[in-house]
């Protein structure tokens, strides 16, 4: 058995609320062995009488398999009473194979580390942002309940739940094929969920169409450009002002009036998104000959146009340059500042969804794989595992 | 007779003539699977080739099938044709290829023109016609011109061989001119592949369609400055009466022709059928219809598959083109059955080989029954313009993308 | 640099949204009104002012309804035939069953009747897209055809199924001298029937055809062309803005068969004088599609231009020939040859220009633009 007492091996650190637990060159062989050091750990626990975060380190230390089972099972009580999170350090192959298999079974996060240095950073990074999060109070504004959406046998959703505040910028993020736009779907409306719920500000609107959520002033832009291609930018910029139509065909055929007094109404509202979008110098073009980068502006215009409450962005900024990019960056949080929009995000490009978002949901095949502030989402494993899996 | 037995016998007869309008949306199929061309001009086709063919055989009749005038283009074209292919080996006449196409398309224009004063006489039209097709074969087969003289040579002798030795005259004669009529109705569906849609790839499918109501009138046009506007009869030995034995044991009255025409409808598209299952061409096909880029990209030359199908749907056009003049005799009117065809189509989904069957076989009997039983005795008939269209569309509003046709799935 | 909107600085909304934003489009304009309404009565002769002119008239004006249906709304339609005989035969019975009614009141409700007509066939469009809806719109064309070849009623129970259009003044009775509209008298011309002068049935169709494509233009360049132009380019993307497509593609119908049953009155009153269903069959509707292919798809003037191409073109042949040849070809010959060129010169005019005569337009407008420079 080890020279060092188990009493020994366990360390507070107060400024940190961290439990470190130090396991390096210790042998479990015997329940009585891993008995004999939780019931120290429990103890030492107690009298705390609060929450802590593990810090465990094992290095060189071998659990051999006949105790997995008990080890696991006090690991697990102590957890649930006293832990706020656990970091590991320094597992051995095995263990660490062992520990990851666990933690995917019983979807907790693994999070092993290689030294005991950047293990505490992690933890005082997630104690940050911890308060962060307290702060976080969800005020329900647009509430996703369980959704799930079934394609023949494809689960392009699964039990997907989240909740978006009112003026936020809400990130959804995940591979390819993850279920990032069929959420989007859902919530206008396009796709109706299999099960599941969508609330809106206090009222049920799962199974709404496309048009009354529209009505609800929700807008969006596509993945693939869906902007009308035989009309002028100013033209498609337009169209984001008919769902306030108040005029018929018949004043428009005259062109008096309501039509007349509507259509200089919009422009004159139209005339301060183009300015705001920069895109002056395009109003006549026949969008289908602007390049991509202002086609996707073209495409936000016509969204900002509706005077959305919601925006839905598909990858505003797919396949564009750093210099679009930031162009792009620059209108999503103008926009949001100045109208108070509230944004869900769908977008690749990591650097850009950590910077701006309050908030990152990661979908998986079409599960929720994690969710937080983007600090916490950064350094998740869970997903830099599903990032890494796709490669 | 009974009322029941009455009934089956509407029902029947719309049956098979239903089996006829499959034989003309087959066409139309075929070519939108691969292309995505919504053909309008098969109808004309279907006159086109039957109109040659009931001359052909006239003409044919115990001798050679043109005159001096034919002889003449085909020496034309033959000394064309050589002159072409001594160009072709010349490194600097082989950059005047397009400049070629143009010397011996205004020669054609010119001999059709021509063609024109003699007034009476269409053995000019026909002697241009043949040296535009002479030519175009020339032209699509600069590449293998050996097989393109052999095309050439093989309709010359086919043409002024009087009769054989061999076969009977008028057997000699039928094959003859079916081999004839189908080589020019091949040739003429590459023709009009090669001149007026290729040039038009990626266009909007309306436009293309339009350029195939030109063509309608441009070939309805043809075919009846070429042959002529009167009526034919085309007896293809298979009497139009009611088969005895039928008659007896159940006492219905149906046509051996019809019944002929039916059976030879379910060969043609079963035949279809496995060509585009088993064969390699035919897979290539239905992955062109798939997706053309995809096609493309992996190697499947698009534009030899279009050239197969546009083939194809002429070699359909004359089967429709030999049924129904044998049964309505050939005349302009043979090119409107193509509104028959149409609703068929939609019924059965544009795509589908075995829509067409089913949708033949539904429009027809629809079509019959409402005329027989509620059109005319209450409305004084003419029903059968548009019951087909009606049905079809209240059908669709239930499956708008037709019977067998591909759901269309909306993503964004 | 004849044709340049440098300098022309729009300082309002309103003038940059006018009609005509350009100074030069305003004057051309105005000069072909002014040449329409006051030139061509006075120099053209009957040959000219009846057949030709009147009939382009009428057919741009049901090429433009086409244009609205198909071109800005993106629905194609086969049946415009049908919708044009429906317009047909309801001025006739309007006028025919209350003599009082002016005609231009009468071919305004037979636009109105037109409408409905054109929303019930046009319902099949909310589920049914591109050729199957195309071909589904045949049955409108058949099935409207039969409908007034085998009711009597529609025809006045006429022995040949021909609609006679009767003499009617421009205002009707009230406008005769002693009746209630009499201040009228002196400007209620007949304006139908045998009695009309060609040059007055000309000014009416013409009056009604401006009027028309001026309030079309309207339309399209306002809220509910931006609503169709919409449900054409994507419709998907349209609903989720918000826009319904059921208003959208109804409208469209409804307004595109008002045009046309307004084009099939004025086709029986003003040009024709009298018709059968012949006059509305298959080719007809193929006709006046042509036009709208050939003018171009969602262009109102183009709509003119393709009209003008269908109508002319086999009067030019018919002179050509008739110079080159003198007479020595039959008619049977002449006939094929007509159909063999005009479908030709329809394939190749698309091989060539598949976007029409309103691109052609643009583009050398363009080239106006920056005359003598190159660029
Ligand atoms: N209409 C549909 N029919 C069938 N399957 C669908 C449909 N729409 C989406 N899917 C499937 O659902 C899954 C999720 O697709 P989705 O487009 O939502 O992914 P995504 O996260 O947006 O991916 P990407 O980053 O590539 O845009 C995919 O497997 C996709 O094939
Ligand atoms: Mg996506």
């Amino acid at each position: 058995m080890a020279e060092k007492t188990f009493k020994d091996r366990i360390a507070f650190h107060q400024s940190l609320e961290t439990l470190e637990v130090d396991f390096s060159n210790v042998t479990f062989s015997s329940v009585d062995e891993v008995d004999a050091f939780y019931d120290e750990v429990d103890q030492q626990l107690a009298k705390t009488g609060r929450r802590w975060y593990f810090l465990i380190i094992y290095l060189d230390c071998v659990i051999e398999p006949q105790v997995w089972e008990r080890f696991a099972e006090r690991g697990k009580n102590t957890n649930v009473k006293y832990s706020l999170g656990t970091v590991r350090v320094g597992a051995s192959e095995e263990t660490r194979e062992e520990i990851r298999g666990r933690a995917k079974e019983d979807r907790f996060r693994s999070n092993i580390f290689a030294s005991r240095e950047e293990a505490l950073f992690a933890i005082a990074e997630r104690r940050k942002r911890q308060e962060v999060l307290v702060e976080r109070q969800t005020d329900d504004y647009l509430r996703v309940e369980d959704v799930q959406l079934l394609f023949g046998g494809i689960r392009a959703l699964d039990g997907v739940g989240f909740s978006v505040n009112r003026g936020e910028i809400f990130s959804i993020i995940g591979p390819n094929g993850a279920g990032k736009t069929s959420m989007l779907n859902v919530i206008n409306g396009f796709y109706r969920p299999t099960r599941g719920q969508i609330v809106f500000d206090g009222r049920d609107r799962t199974s709404l169409k496309p048009r009354a959520v529209a009505g609800l002033r929700f807008a969006r832009t596509f993945q693939n450009i869906a902007l009308f291609k035989g009309m002028t930018t100013l033209d498609n910029i337009m169209t984001g002002r008919l769902l306030r139509r108040r005029s018929n065909f018949l004043w428009d055929a005259i062109y008096w009036g309501i039509s007349k007094n509507e259509e200089m109404e919009n422009r004159d509202y139209v005339e301060g998104i183009i300015d705001f979008l920069e895109i002056e110098a395009i109003r006549k073009t026949p969008v289908g000959r602007l390049p991509y980068g202002l086609q996707k502006r073209v495409e936000l215009a016509r969204a900002l146009a509706m005077e959305p409450k919601v925006l839905l962005l598909d990858e505003p900024m797919a396949g564009m340059n750093l210099e679009e990019k930031q162009d792009m960056v620059r209108f999503i949080l103008d926009a949001n500042d100045q109208w108070g929009i509230t944004m869900i995000l769908i977008e690749h490009d990591m650097a850009v969804v950590m910077d701006i978002s309050n908030f990152v949901v990661v979908l998986d095949h079409g599960q929720k794989i994690a969710e937080g502030v983007p600090d916490e989402v950064r350094v998740d494993p869970v997903v830099i595992r599903a990032y890494l899996g796709q490669n | 007779m009974s009322d029941t037995l009455f009934f089956f016998e509407v029902l029947i007869a719309g049956l098979l003539s239903g089996v006829m309008y499959s034989l003309v949306a087959l066409g139309f199929v075929l070519i939108f699977k691969a292309s995505g061309v919504f053909n309008f001009a098969q109808g004309a086709l279907v006159l086109f080739a039957a109109l040659s063919l009931v001359i052909l055989l006239e003409y044919g009749d115990g001798g050679a099938i043109w005159g001096w005038t034919g002889w003449l283009a085909l020496i034309l074209a033959g000394a064309a044709g050589v002159f072409y292919m001594l160009s072709r080996r010349a490194s600097v006449a082989r950059r005047l290829v397009p400049s070629n196409w143009m010397v011996w398309g205004g020669a054609a224009l010119g001999l059709i023109v021509l063609g024109t004063l003699f007034e009476g006489d269409k053995a000019m039209w026909r002697a241009a016609f043949i040296t535009l097709l002479a030519f175009f074969v020339l032209v699509v087969g600069a590449k293998r011109p050996g097989a393109a003289a052999a095309v050439l040579l093989g309709l010359a002798v086919a043409c002024l061989l009087p009769v054989g030795q061999i076969l009977p005259g008028d057997i000699w004669n039928f094959w003859r001119s079916i081999a004839i009529t189908l080589l020019v109705m091949v040739l003429l569906a590459m023709a009009i592949e090669r001149v007026a849609l290729r040039p038009l790839i990626n266009q909007e499918h309306i436009i293309l369609f339009m350029v195939t109501i030109g063509l309608n009138f441009l070939i309805e046009g043809m075919a009846q400055g070429i042959w002529d506007s009167q009526v034919h009869g085309l007896d293809i030995g298979i009497p139009d009466m009611p088969i005895q034995a039928i008659i007896d044991s159940t006492g219905l009255f149906i046509s051996t022709f019809d019944v002929f025409a039916a059976v030879m409808a379910i060969v043609l598209v079963a035949g279809l059928g496995l060509f585009f299952q088993k064969t390699r061409i035919g897979r290539a096909l239905r992955a062109v219809a798939d997706d053309h880029q995809a096609a493309l990209t992996v190697g499947i030359p698009l534009q030899d598959i279009w050239a197969i199908v546009w083939s194809a749907a002429g070699f359909v056009a004359l089967v429709a083109g030999i049924l129904w003049g044998a049964k309505l005799g050939v005349q302009f009117s043979l090119s409107l059955i193509v509104l028959k065809a149409l609703p068929v189509l939609i019924l059965g989904g544009f795509t589908s080989v075995p829509g067409a069957i089913v949708g033949g076989l539904m429009i027809g009997a629809t079509e019959k029954l409402v005329e027989v039983f509620i059109g005319i005795p209450y409305f004084g008939g003419g029903t059968e313009s548009w019951t087909p269209y009606i049905f079809a569309m209240f059908f669709l509003l239930f499956r708008p993308q037709g019977l067998f046709g591909e759901k269309i799935i909306e993503r964004v | 640099m004849f044709y340049r909107e440098a300098g022309q600085f729009k300082t309002s909304y309103p003038s940059d949204q006018a009609i005509f934003p350009i100074l030069q489009d305003r004057w051309t304009v105005i000069t072909i009104l002014v040449v329409a309404f006051v030139v061509i009565p006075l120099v053209a002769n009957q040959y000219w002012l009846g057949p030709i002119l009147t009939q382009f008239l009428v057919f741009s004006l049901a090429a433009l309804g086409l244009n609205i249906l198909t071109g800005y709304a993106g629905q194609l339609s086969l049946g415009t035939g049908g919708f044009m005989a429906v317009g047909a035969y309801a001025t006739f019975n309007l006028v025919l069953r209350i003599p009082e009614l002016p005609l231009v009141v009468a071919l305004i409700v037979a636009g109105v009747i037109t409408a409905f007509v054109g929303v019930l066939f046009g319902l099949p469009s909310l589920r049914i897209k591109g050729f199957y809806l195309a071909v589904a719109t045949l049955a409108s064309q058949f099935f409207l055809i039969w409908l007034f070849d085998h009711v009597g009623w529609f025809t006045n129970y006429d022995t040949a199924g021909v609609a006679s259009a009767p003499s009617r003044t421009l205002f009707g009775a009230l406008a005769d001298a002693g009746g209630p509209l009499d201040f009228l008298a002196p400007i209620n011309p007949v304006v139908s029937g045998p009695r009309a002068a060609t040059e007055t049935k000309y000014l009416l169709t013409l009056t009604v055809v401006a009027v028309l494509a001026l309030m079309a233009k309207n339309m399209v360049r306002s809220g509910i062309g931006r609503t169709w132009m919409a449900i054409r380019d994507m419709d998907i993307a349209a609903e989720i803005i918000g826009i319904s497509p059921i208003r959208a593609k109804l409208s469209a119908f409804a307004v595109s068969s008002f045009y046309c049953g307004v084009a099939g009155g004025l086709y029986v009153f003003t040009y024709l004088g009298n018709a059968d269903t012949e006059a509305f069959g298959l080719t007809r509707s193929f006709q006046i599609l042509f036009m709208v292919i050939i003018g171009g798809l969602g262009s109102v003037v183009g709509s003119f231009m393709g009209a003008a191409f269908i109508v002319f073109m086999p009067v030019l042949l018919n002179n050509v020939s008739s110079v080159v040849f003198g007479g020595t070809l039959s008619g049977d010959t002449i006939s094929n040859m007509e159909l063999m060129i005009f479908g030709g010169s329809i394939i190749f005019f698309l091989i060539v220009e598949p976007h029409g005569f309103a691109r052609l337009w643009q583009i050398a407008k363009q080239k106006l633009r920056v005359w003598p420079f190159p660029y």
